[in-house]
């Protein structure tokens, strides 16, 4: 049954996979380019990627629509980062076009590294036409990315299927079981212990009794054949008790434990409120075989991209010269909350402007008629400072390729308000200034880079007059302001932190008024610094530093990273559930931050943030004691680092104190983490990160995203959870207890991996405190109940040979034994099983706090096995000893016998139906109408099953088979019969109902209260509690973080990714700084440098 | 070429949002876990009227109980030792075909009213073994085929191969005493107690589970089956003086074959005929059991004994059951008691938490 179960869950897995295997590409076969399914594409081949297409394999980029052979790609599903990254093509193989017929003659061999883990590495040779290339990471297109702003490429497949470094990262894919599970096993091991024993006893007891008694009692009934060794006969006996007894091996348990698993799937399958309008996503359980697992999580792993966010950057906020834009004011001047009903900033008048584009502060458009001159300033830097590429499509619609989604959002919003970017070459930008075009020449541009953390372009605009225009972080900007700014710094600072206090993404805007004359002398300066072969780098840092200073500063902006719907709500739910999540990103640390910000799982109230970014294992391990040292010294002396978390739903009786012991954070680096990941480090950060109430890692590669879940679960033993949409997340995925993706995306990697999956992150919220509370509780119940069940039912058996001469004599009648278990006990628990609720899915979502059972293991252990084996086993006293008495010296109505073997069966049988029926109908808090049917339904099987095999017809037919004959008929008509089955009831139901109701009285649970307090008002609906809206205290913080690469100021500067139809005018030639080899030989090494700062890199020699 | 790919396109988009249409979960109340449902709650007041009225009801019937098993006038004679000559010969097998009998005078100081019954009752005879229980074939009593001895070995065929009927260890190991009791009127002349031996088996056991097989005459009917060892008379002769009482069809065989439960049983033997000097019971005065001693007991060290007994209206219960229900009864109302002190207290505590 289980099989059949979870062949069905693989084949339904297998059709998804088929899916992405299924999936068509471009192939060149026989000089042809024809469609392939992706699980045909076989190394060697070449093939054609369009725009917006999946990678298939891993590639050698042979050629590309574009100059140079560039291609732009996004990795969002390899490493969550969201920027474009370039690729190209060597120059020899780029020649080859998209003519069809070379490159179906393109015959290059290429050696290169093993399949590999490593992302961003790859080192291999290609021989063609008798010369030698070597090959690097700039030349691969790997499975997984997204083919972007490039209409087509060629390439040829170096890795196909399993080799590709996308799913050598994904890990291996193990048999998950959840931690009942493997209780069960230990359980159905210790109850098959007890079973021997029990044997043993008998087996005992027989010999002995064969010693005293049979043997004489034998020599009685001449019955000399039947006469045996005791110890051979004890033997026998121990064997035939192993038989009788194996009932009380939960051998049905499996089998209805997946069926109730099965149901709660069905249930997350059918929410109603998981499924997701949107992208008409249901949540889907992929798995039927870990539900209750969901009830017991401790930790949660998310990714960020995808994930807690939309990958979507929206221009939120401003503030110009002192002035906040993006607020939106009532009538009295106060703020207020954004709302729908605000009506947005009607941007009809412009006919280039952005329809998705919203923005909800009027003033801003106000102040733009108005002329003032700063606010054109600004937007005038917006549409000048950056690296945007625009291209109109056949609509005349103008289209922006951005590399960074921020610097989309700036210059989107600019176009919005009049100052729309149309065009660049390397020496010039034209932008449409309210209507007017204006064509600045660009003189320099000061690219960015992760030290600098801005960027600057100086144009020289048709009045002549030189400007440098400069964006980045306010940290680093600010110290380059002239001193005349000084009121304004203040005032904007305050803006800047109310801005990182809602968790948006600043930066600070400036500019500088430049004279002629210094100009040309630093660019002479810098022309002369390019020339130099050593140190070059260091003297340019050095020029750029020179001229962006004494700025003058403009204001800010505030870029949304718009989170997914109700991020906020959900994570706040979850911790109060005491669930920790943790942020594992490829993200940079500044993203990743922010957004820790942005989801208020890092807020100014914590004590310390550690920030653990060593570059060496000696530095790690420092940066680690001392975060250690902080943080328990800090604590020793500070008691007020409890906080004591009050709801206004459970009042006074009912505080709940929650005890955290400091807030802190600690967010560590990939390169970090992985010399912190070594053995023994290992403690220290486990140790470390457990006491912290947030934890963020990021630029992480896939494996280290594993690593980290296998350490959590192997060194705390928790539960854990990994929640990711990408293919990144693969590995940690598979790697978690529970893996969650999030569907309906393009990506189907990290879906086709999950156990559960849904479109949002916020369902998580209703799959864990809904779907995985109600699956544990349920869960755990019905366990309970069965093993009492199974204890109830067999151990009369024990009792009864004490009394039978321990001959392995059952006391029921076999027909009862075979059918108990399936026919009249099994539905009344599986009803109890796949429907019960303590409370509503309201009150679940409502008090978080009732999670907590779960995470404790509390609902069932070993304790709560023994106290279901101790209930049994009185039960079968009970069961046993009362009619064994009743039955001594007793006589039917009419003096008949009636303490006859095949009466006592029938009704210890029947008073065993009862009484467990009685059991279930109180552990039955839901009583549905199944319930009510399946209940009901089984006493009444049980006895017409019974009048039907003890009836004269079958007898008749049967007379072997059946032989309690007319005995169902006798024995219950007997009144003393009756008597006798309702002492056993009360007397084995009593106690149990005490026990219940002093538990309630005096130890009651969460969910008791929330149930009495139901009960006491009915009528009155609770109100949803009320969360206070946490909104932080504003203090000093950098929000800065830009998603943003160094290396394009080059490209653009140089003109190598402008389109042949825009050529760059013949003065742009001369002006050009660096031959066509330094400059790709620079991007090159600088985004290497990016993508991973602790990789070796290489410089080719193309 | 243009057309058929819009073509296949608007099909396609038609396909994915029916598609989509049929994802949406169906609004029902079972998919969306909101079936209406009786929330059970062990409400304080419910908990503790339920505990006083089933204490009350246990105590009630417990007191019932006793009282009318009391009421039950009950003699039980072992006759074991009494008749200790008689147990020393049966303790030889080999003499199985000396008769001996043996009698026990006694006194009833009261008149048993009403119906009276008489039982044989054995100590330490374990009809419950499991292969004993087994040794008997259900469809050679129904008298269809005498030739099926099932399950009765070693005792399903004699030395030379015929079938033995009844087979089985309970059919060889059936009761075998006669036992008779005389009233004596006067202190001289001792009159037979009349007894009845029919209606002392179930119904279904008389009529349903054993039949004769049909033939003229039972000993032809039996004809070609042989007498368990054990026995001294074919089956067809267990009754010589009601023909219709013999075969399977015997009310003692019947009984016998109705296996009891525990190794101390007793079964009906006979009811008395309430006709002459005894329409209104037993009188009291001076009785003796006339037995004739056949089943050797002590052999396995065992006890026999018999009873006579009246009835009341549940049967001839024992005292256990009235004083399980009166224990019972009173623990439920001491945890009544005891759980409605717990939870006031808790009441009055959390009033007074209010109040602060």
């Amino acid at each position: 049954m289980t099989a059949v179960k979870d062949a069905t869950d693989d084949y339904f897995r297998h059709k998804s996979d088929n899916q992405v295997n299924n999936r068509l590409s471009e192939v060149l076969i026989n000089s042809k380019l024809q469609n392939e399914k992706w699980m045909n594409v076989k190394v060697g081949d070449i093939v054609k990627l369009e725009n917006n297409q999946f990678v298939a394999a891993d590639l050698l980029l042979l050629s590309s629509s574009e100059p140079h052979s560039l291609c732009y790609i996004e990795t969002a599903e390899l490493d969550g980062e969201t920027n474009l990254k370039v690729r190209h093509a060597l120059s020899v193989t780029s020649e080859l076009g998209a003519d069809i017929n070379r490159l179906a003659k393109f015959d290059g061999i290429v050696v290169c590294e093993a399949p590999n883990n490593k992302l961003d590495k790859f080192m291999g040779v290609l021989s063609w036409k008798d010369s030698k290339h070597s090959l690097n990471n700039e030349n691969i297109i790997l499975r997984g990315c997204i083919l972007r702003n490039t209409s087509w490429c060629f390439g040829m497949v170096i890795f196909a299927g399993p080799d590709t470094k996308l799913i050598q990262n994904s890990g291996k894919t193990k048999l998950k079981r959840t931690s009942i599970d493997r209780l069960l096993n230990t359980l159905v091991l210790w109850i098959f212990g007890f079973l021997v024993c029990l044997g043993i006893i008998l087996a005992i007891g027989n010999s002995i009794w064969e010693n005293q008694v049979g043997d004489q009692f034998r020599t009685f009934l001449f019955w000399k054949e039947g006469r045996k060794n005791p110890v051979f006969s004890g033997f026998l006996t121990f064997w035939s008790y192993i038989i009788i007894l194996n009932t009380v091996v939960p051998i049905s348990l499996y089998v209805s434990m997946e069926v109730i698993r099965l149901g709660h799937s069905y249930f997350i399958n059918w929410d109603r409120r998981m499924y997701y309008s949107g992208k008409s996503t249901p949540a889907e359980a992929r798995t039927t075989t870990l539900n209750e697992e969901l009830g017991q999580i401790e930790y949660i792993f998310s990714d960020k991209t995808g994930t807690l966010t939309q990958n979507i950057m929206t221009f939120k906020k401003c503030s110009i010269n002192g002035k906040i834009y993006g607020e939106v004011h009532d009538d009295m001047g106060q703020k207020t909350h954004m709302t729908k009903k605000n009506e947005p900033v009607d941007f009809s008048v412009n006919p280039q402007a952005d329809r998705t584009f919203q923005f909800f502060d009027h003033r801003l458009m106000e102040s733009i008629k108005l002329g003032d001159s700063k606010v054109y300033e600004f937007l005038r830097l917006l549409a000048l400072c950056h690296t945007v590429m625009s291209e109109e499509n056949s609509a005349g619609q103008l289209i922006y390729q951005v590399q960074s989604p921020d610097e989309g959002a700036l210059v989107t919003a600019a176009r919005n308000f009049g100052f729309i970017f149309k065009s660049r070459t390397p020496e010039t930008i034209t932008v449409e200034e309210l209507g007017t075009l204006v064509t600045y020449q660009l003189l320099a541009f000061l690219d960015f880079n992760n030290i600098r953390k801005r960027m600057s372009v100086i144009v020289r605009n048709p009045e002549g007059q030189i400007k440098l225009y400069c964006k980045g972080a306010d940290t680093i900007l600010f110290e380059k302001l002239h001193p005349s700014n000084e009121d304004l710094l203040n005032l904007t600072t305050d803006h800047l932190s109310e801005f990182a206090g809602e968790g948006l993404r600043t930066l600070a805007i400036a500019y500088r008024d430049l004279d002629d004359k210094y100009f040309k002398e630093w660019h002479k300066m810098l022309e002369d610094a390019n020339a130099l072969m050593d140190e070059r780098d260091e003297r340019i840092a050095g020029l750029y530093e020179e001229i962006e200073r004494d700025l003058m500063l403009l204001g800010a902006t505030a870029v949304e990273d718009k989170l997914q719907e109700g991020v906020i709500e959900t994570i706040t739910n979850l911790s109060l559930a005491h669930i920790k999540i943790w942020v594992l990103t490829g993200d940079k640390q500044e993203t990743a931050i922010n957004i820790g910000y942005a989801c208020n799982m890092l807020t100014d109230d914590m004590k310390d943030v550690f920030i653990i970014s060593g570059n060496t294992a000696v530095e790690v391990r420092e940066e680690l004691r001392k975060a250690k040292e902080n943080l328990f010294g800090q604590n020793r002396s500070s008691s007020n680092g409890h906080v004591v978390f009050e709801k206004q739903q459970l009042e006074l009786d009912s505080v709940v104190e929650e005890t955290i012991t400091g807030d802190y954070a600690l967010i560590i680096n990939g390169h970090s983490l992985a010399h912190a990941l070594e053995s023994d480090v290992k403690n220290d950060l486990i140790e470390l990160a457990c006491m912290c109430k947030t934890v963020v890692c990021c630029r992480v590669t896939p494996l280290q995203k594993a690593q980290v879940v296998e350490l959590v679960k192997n060194y705390r033993h928790a539960v854990t959870l990994a929640i990711g949409d990408g293919a990144n997340d693969v590995s940690m995925i598979k790697s978690a207890h529970i893996g969650v993706g999030i569907s309906g995306q393009e990506g189907l990697q990290a879906v086709l991996a999950s156990d559960y999956s849904f479109a949002q992150f916020r369902y998580l919220q209703r799959l864990l405190l809904v779907h995985g509370r109600w699956s544990y509780f349920r869960m755990c119940k019905f366990l309970r109940y069965f093993f009492y069940k199974n204890f109830a039912f067999t151990l009369v058996h024990f009792w009864f040979g004490f009394f039978c001469g321990f001959s392995a004599q059952t006391v029921y009648d076999q027909w009862f034994i075979a059918l108990f278990n399936i026919v009249y006990t099994s539905l009344p628990v599986l009803a109890m099983g796949i429907f019960d609720q303590d409370v509503s899915d309201q009150s679940s979502m409502d008090y978080p706090q009732l999670y907590e059972p779960g995470q404790l293991n509390l609902l069932f252990n070993k304790h709560k096995f023994f106290i279901c084996m101790a209930h049994g086993i009185y039960t079968s006293l009970v069961l046993f000893f009362i009619p064994y008495g009743a039955f001594y010296n007793v006589a039917g109505e009419d003096g008949q016998l009636i303490a006859d073997y095949q009466s006592f069966a029938v009704t210890m049988a029947t008073s065993l139906v009862i009484v467990v029926s009685v059991q279930i109908a109180l552990d039955t808090s839901y009583w549905t109408v199944i319930n009510h049917v399946f209940i009901w339904g089984s006493i009444a099987t049980y006895f017409s099953v019974l009048f039907t095999m003890h009836s004269n017809g079958i007898f008749g037919i049967f007379p072997s088979q059946f032989p309690f004959v007319g005995n169902a008929r006798h024995s219950l008509t007997q009144k003393c019969i009756w008597l006798v089955i309702l002492l056993t009831t009360v007397a084995s139901v009593m106690p149990v109902v005490v026990f219940r109701f002093l538990k309630v009285d005096l130890f009651p649970t969460l969910s008791d209260q929330i149930r009495q307090r139901q009960k006491s008002q009915k009528k009155a609906r609770p109100l949803r509690s009320q969360r206070p809206q946490t909104r932080r205290s504003s203090s000093r913080r950098s929000g800065y973080a830009f998603a943003h690469q160094e290396g394009y100021g080059e490209l653009i500067t140089s003109g190598r990714n402008m389109r042949a139809k825009n050529p760059p005018p013949a003065s742009g030639l001369e002006k050009t700084p660096y031959n066509s080899t330094s400059w790709i030989e620079n991007l090159c090494k600088k985004t290497t440098d990016t993508v991973s700062s602790f990789s070796q890199d290489k410089t080719v020699k193309l | 070429m243009k057309v058929p790919s819009t073509l296949r396109f608007w099909t396609k988009m038609k396909r994915i949002s029916e598609d989509y249409q049929s994802r949406l979960p169906d609004n029902t109340a079972l998919k969306q876990q909101q079936l209406p449902a009786y929330r059970l709650q062990l409400s304080a007041t419910g908990v503790l009227s339920g505990f006083f009225a089933a204490g009350a009801f246990c105590l009630g019937m417990g007191i019932i109980l006793i009282l009318s098993a009391k009421s039950i006038k009950e003699i039980e004679v072992k006759y074991t030792k009494i008749c200790a000559n008689c147990a020393e010969l049966r303790e030889d097998a080999t003499n199985f075909d000396k008769e001996c009998t043996c009698s026990i005078p006694f006194y009833l100081s009261e008149t048993m009213k009403g119906n009276v019954y008489m039982y044989y009752k054995l100590y330490g005879f374990y009809q419950n073994l499991y292969q004993y229980i087994l040794s008997r074939s259900n469809s050679q009593l129904l008298g269809t085929d005498l030739k099926d001895v099932g399950n009765c070995a070693p005792f399903s065929n004699s030395h030379d191969g015929t079938p033995i009927a009844p087979c089985g260890a309970i059919a060889n190991s059936i009761f075998n005493d006669t036992i008779i009791l005389s009233y004596n009127l006067n202190s001289s002349i001792p009159i037979e107690v009349p007894m009845l031996k029919s209606k002392i088996t179930w119904w279904t056991d008389k009529y349903v589970k054993f039949q004769n097989p049909s033939s003229i005459n039972l000993s032809s009917a039996f004809a070609g089956t042989t007498k368990p060892p054990y026995w001294s008379k074919p089956v067809y002769e267990l009754d010589e003086e009601d023909p219709g009482n013999n075969g399977f069809l015997n009310d003692d065989f019947i009984v016998w074959m109705r296996t009891a439960a525990f190794p101390t049983f007793k079964k009906l033997y006979r009811r008395l005929n309430r006709i002459q000097y005894f329409i209104e019971g037993l009188p009291a005065g001076n009785y003796s059991f006339n037995i004739t001693y056949n089943f050797p007991v002590t052999r396995f060290k065992g006890e026999k004994s018999v009873v006579l007994s009246t009835l009341t209206w549940s049967g001839g219960s024992s005292l256990f059951l009235g004083l399980a229900y009166t224990v019972t009864g009173a623990v439920t109302w001491l945890a009544a008691f005891s759980m409605m002190a717990i939870h006031l207290m808790l009441k009055k505590k959390k009033m007074l938490f209010i109040q602060d």
